[in-house]
Formats: structure tokens, sequence, C-alpha cells
């Protein structure tokens, strides 16, 4: 039994090399960690009142839950998609509409949708921060006008690109080590399901040197 | 420590007595046609139009008499006009607004929807999966779209219940099998016509029983569209009860009770009366008339006397679940209903005719509607071409017959793979009705 009891408030779910596992949490582990999120976010200078554009899918809801909290608590607007090809129109119509400052969670089915209904990525996404998924983020890095971004979820963490390069993760929330070249996590805080040492599958290293955007947050290097 | 026990209703309001209701509702429309006025540029300016003021609506006699009922065109009008997503009607307030969602977009640009920290719909759901028998300490099935809300929502586990989320697709209706089995939910929340069929074929190709599947499962809120005859059927079949949701002016919902006869529209959310769809007069309660909502609550998305195009009919007698709230049955939607040698047709009436046929049995069609009033009924209609046992032709006479049989008006049927036709829509519908 967990320190934090056996009831959770919310079961989502992760994805590690195809397979999907199930993942129980409670609000106060989804919230807590939003400061983290809050302080990247802060370093890309986003003025409050503005519209972040989220493309997730609802069983993501500990790695993004996390994100709107923090955009929640900078006074910004989260505005949702799915991250799915039948979705992607509405990923063009609320870039055309309401020219949010950043998209979070851009993967390959939302890419492939905009251009089966017609939709230039580069056109829709022109002149803001996209945070793209790993299979995505090549793509999205060669758009013209477009500011990438990674995001990386391991497991039921995830990983954010500062406005600096810096791939911070919640190191009070997770550790994470290097097993045979790929990062293992594991809680730290308590949790109504505790971690010890998952395989993410995600090659790299924590770095031991601080990001220069000002957040104490941890980073990560990718490994090639 | 005492172990609690919990009432019957989520909230008291629930079972306020009608005359209660009535007079909540006298103050609370002039509380919001004040906000309106004040907050949506539309409601100003249709107001104005008409020489209306807040201080002129000092009873629903006043509201009734004066008040300037708007529409999805007004809405869109004022957008186009003013370059405002949301037609003039929404009004994000800092320190309120928590995020934005937005509309399906079934037959447009989705339109913005600013989230208080608990909406609408879900101060009604939370109310209606209670009446269904969800409580502290249950799991519930949560299956929909980020767009409804994103990962803002805690009503739930605010109430000691906890939410096993999935997305709508093949894959999640499976595992959403395993979650329930896994997690054992009283509640499954939503589902929809293809998640119907997608957990018909799952169950068609799995040897896992529905009837222990959903034998936790207290009830199921069904929405997106009337749910068809064979469907309900089927469900039964698995001992699966589905209570039906329909969406009340763009921003809230209204589901059934366990009596099945209408929607509850819940008094102190929502005001709602029936006017004629074409000179907008008051039509009384009991006879069918367009739906008109009022929002009592929603301050950022203040609708007053938004005229939804669903014909419905209102009753705001006891319902025997002990509620006193109106309730409501819709037949169809005024801009789907075409007229062929005077007779009324709506897609409804369509669905069960095309359903009983295996290649057909997803019930995917549309209406051609060049205009209101037509000389041939034209039917565009989806065919699962794995479950063709037939030739197009024969397949297309035999619909045709079983339809021009039962309708009996001239009719044009044209056939189409099924998966074009879900290209047109959201993942969840497509548009029933088309100008081609």
């Amino acid at each position: 039994m967990s320190m934090a009891g056996d009831r959770p408030d919310v079961v989502g779910s992760y994805n590690i090399a195809g397979k999907t596992s199930f993942y129980a949490a409670r609000y106060d582990e989804i919230d807590r960690q939003a400061i983290c999120t809050a302080r990247i976010l802060r370093s890309f200078g986003f003025a409050p009142g503005s519209m972040v554009l989220v493309v997730s899918m609802v069983q993501e809801i500990v790695q993004f839950g996390t994100f709107e909290k923090g955009v929640q608590i900078l006074g910004m607007y989260g505005i949702n998609a799915e991250n799915s090809p039948f979705d992607a129109g509405r990923v063009e119509a609320i870039c055309r509409q309401f020219s949010p400052v950043a998209t979070c969670g851009v993967g390959t089915a939302t890419l492939e949708g905009l251009k089966s209904f017609g939709h230039d990525p580069a056109t829709v996404f022109k002149g803001s921060v996209v945070w793209a998924r790993p299979e995505a983020y090549a793509a999205v890095a060669a758009l013209d006008g477009v500011e990438a971004r990674r995001i990386v979820l391991l497991g039921p963490a995830v990983a954010l690109e500062c406005h600096h390069g810096g791939l911070h993760y919640d190191n009070r929330d997770w550790t994470l080590t290097t097993q045979d070249g790929t990062l293992r996590l594991s809680s730290r805080m308590p949790r109504v399901e505790p971690l010890d040492g998952l395989d993410t599958r995600v090659a790299g290293t924590v770095s031991p040197l601080p990001c220069s955007c000002g957040a104490k947050d941890a980073i990560i290097t990718l490994a090639d | 420590m005492p172990v609690q026990s919990f009432p019957d209703y989520f909230d008291p309001v629930e079972t306020a007595s009608r005359a209660w209701l009535d007079q909540f509702q006298e103050g609370a429309i002039a509380a919001i046609s004040a906000h309106a006025y004040a907050s949506a540029p539309l409601i100003r300016e249709v107001w104005d139009a008409a020489k209306i003021k807040p201080g002129d609506i000092k009873s629903m006699k006043d509201f009734l008499e004066k008040a300037p009922i708007i529409d999805k065109d007004d809405v869109r009008r004022f957008r186009d006009a003013n370059g405002d997503p949301s037609g003039g009607m929404s009004r994000s307030i800092p320190g309120e607004t928590v995020s934005i969602g937005t509309t399906s977009g079934t037959t447009g640009d989705p339109t913005p929807v600013p989230n208080w920290v608990t909406g609408g719909s879900e101060q009604a759901y939370a109310r209606d999966t209670w009446h269904m028998g969800l409580r502290p300490g249950d799991h519930l099935l949560h299956m929909l779209f980020t767009f409804r809300g994103g990962h803002r929502r805690r009503h739930y586990a605010q109430h000691g219940i906890t939410e096993v989320s999935f997305s709508i697709g093949p894959d999640e209706v499976a595992r959403a099998v395993e979650g329930a089995l896994r997690y054992r939910p009283t509640i499954w929340s939503m589902t929809s016509t293809p998640v119907l069929l997608m957990l018909e074929h799952y169950f068609e190709t799995h040897d896992v029983d529905p009837v222990d599947v959903f034998s936790s499962f207290k009830g199921a809120i069904f929405g997106g569209e009337p749910l068809s005859g064979r469907l309900l059927k089927l469900t039964q079949s698995w001992g699966f009860q589905m209570f039906e949701t329909t969406s009340l002016g763009e921003v809230s919902g209204a589901t059934e009770c366990k009596m099945h006869d209408g929607f509850h529209a819940y008094d102190d959310m929502t005001f709602i009366e029936t006017v004629d769809p074409v000179t907008r007069e008051p039509i009384a309660d009991g006879l069918p008339g367009e739906l008109v909502t009022t929002t009592l609550h929603d301050r950022l998305t203040p609708l007053v006397r938004y005229g939804t195009g669903d014909l419905a009919v209102i009753d705001r007698s006891p319902c025997g679940c002990g509620r006193n709230h109106a309730r409501f049955k819709v037949m169809g939607r005024t801009t789907d209903q075409i007229l062929i040698d005077g007779r009324s047709i709506l897609p409804r009436e369509i669905m069960g005719l095309i359903e009983g046929h295996s290649e057909t049995r997803a019930s995917l069609f549309q209406i051609i509607r060049s205009a209101r009033e037509m000389d041939i009924l034209r039917l565009r209609i989806g065919y699962d071409a794995a479950r063709l046992q037939c030739s197009l032709d024969a397949l297309r006479d035999r619909l045709h017959g079983v339809i021009a049989e039962a309708i009996g008006v001239p009719l044009h049927v044209e056939l189409i793979d099924e998966q074009e036709l879900l290209k047109l829509g959201p993942p969840h519908k497509i548009p029933r009705v088309t100008k081609q």
C-alpha cells in the first residue's frame, strides 16, 4: 500500500514499445507536477490569456493533465484536440481561429491528418511553438516559421523542452537512471501506483548540468 | 468512525417542488438576462435592435413576451461579420474561465465554449449518474473526446469516483473491455452508435461473454444521435442499460432517467420552452415545437432564448423518478426535416429501415436535402463491403423496396462504401442531412 492510500482518482495509461498499460493516479500527483511544467512554460514568456492547444488522447490524462494544469497556473487557456487523423480538422480550425501561442503533443497522426484534409502544417502552425512527439519531431523541426520543441512521454512521466532547448522532467516526483542505455523511471513521491525502475525504452541519460533557462528541473540528453 | 450512507439524490434541488422551481426561474431569468446583455455581444446586438433592455425583464411573463430568440444562423452571422469565433456568445472571464472547449464541428468550424471549473453538463451528468447508481468508491468508465473539456475535469474525483479513461476507437474499445473486467465500473460514459458497433464487432471476433463484461454496470450514457432499435435490443441482450442523452443548446446536456420517458432539463440550470419554428410564437407544453433554451447559470456562454433547431415536446408534470424538473422528447431537427408530397420525413424514420440489413447494419446514411420541400427522397447509404453477400444492384433494389414501401414517396438510393461516409464527419457521427 502506498502512502497516498489505495483509491485513485483516475486510471489513464501509458504506452511503451507498442504495449499499453493502465496507470492509476490521484489528481494531487498530477497537479503537483504542474509546477515544473509552469517553470518550463515561463521560459517562453507567453502572456497570460494566451491560448495553448493540447493535442492528446483521453487516456493520456496522467501525462497531459499535468501540462494543462501548468497552462492554467500561468493564467493561459488550454484548448483541446485529439491526436488522431480524424481530428486534424479541429487542429487546423483552432489554429486558424485562435492563433494559439503553442501547440503541445503533435504526432504523426495529426500531421498526416492535416495533409489528408489539404492543410499545410507549416501554415497551420506558423509563428508558434510546437511540442512534437518523438516520431513527429523531425517533420515539425523542418517546418518554416515554427519553433519546434520536443515532448517525450516516459511512461506516465513527461519530459518537455524549454525555450533554451533543455529537455526537462520533474525530478522531484521522478527518478531517472540509465540502464543498458535506456532511461528507467522510479517514483520518489507518494503515489497510488509507485514505480520502480520502469524501462521507458527511451535511450538517453540525465545531464548533471543545470539548464540556462532558469528552471531547476533536471534535463535529459537523448541518445542519437 | 460511523459508516456514511448516501442520499438517493445527488443534489437536493432535484426534488424541489414545481412551485419552488418556477419561483427560482423568475429570479434567475432576470439575472442571466442582465449578465448576457452585458457580456455577450450578440445578445446586446439583438436586444438593442429589438429596443429591449435587461431592466425590461422583471418576470417570466416579460421574458417570454419581450426577449428576442436567436439561433445558430445568428451566431454564424455574428461570427463572420465580426471575426469572433464564438459568434458573440461567449466571453472568457479571467479567474472564471479555466479552459476552452469546442463543439463537435459536425457541420462546420467547431464553436468555442469556455469551461468553468465544473461545466453545466458535468453538473447535470453528476446527478444523472448518481441516479443510475454511481456512488463514492465506484469506478466510471470514461470514453470521450478531449475537446469536451480536455484533462481539466475533477468533479467525479471530488465525489470519490475513479474515472477509467479511454478514447474512441477499435483498439480502445478492446482495452475498455479489459478495463471493465479489471475495474468493474458502475457507469459507462459515454457510448454512441460507433462505439456500440465496435463492441458488437469485438464480441463477434473474441471469445468474451458480453453479459459478464457488463455485469457490474448499472447504466451507460448514450449520445450523438438517437439510439436505434437494433442497437437497443443488442445492448439489452448484453444486460447493458442505455440512458440516452442530448445536447441542450450547445453548452449543456439533458439525459433520461430510469423512467426512460424524456430527457430531464434541470430547471435550476436551464429554462426550456417551445415555439413555432416559423412564426416563433409560443407553443404550449405537450405540443411539438422548436426547443428554445436559456441557461440560468452559465456566465461564460450565456445563451438566452437560443433556438436549438430540435423539434420537441415538453412535459413539466412530475416524473416517476421523483423529480419535478421539465422533461422533453425530441422528434428530430427542424433543419433535417423534408417534405415530399406533403409527407414529413426525418432521419430517425429511415434509420430503422436500413439497419435491419446485414450489409448496412451500421445504418450509415445521408438524406440529400436540396430544399425543405422536394419531389423525391434521395438517400446515400453506406454498406460494409466485408458483409456484402450479393451484388450492389441487388442490395440497392432490396433497400429501395423496403424503404419505398414504408415511407411511400418517390425514392432514389445511392450506395457508397461506408468507409467513405465515415470520412465526412467526426469519428462519432456523420451529418445525416447534406445538401449534395
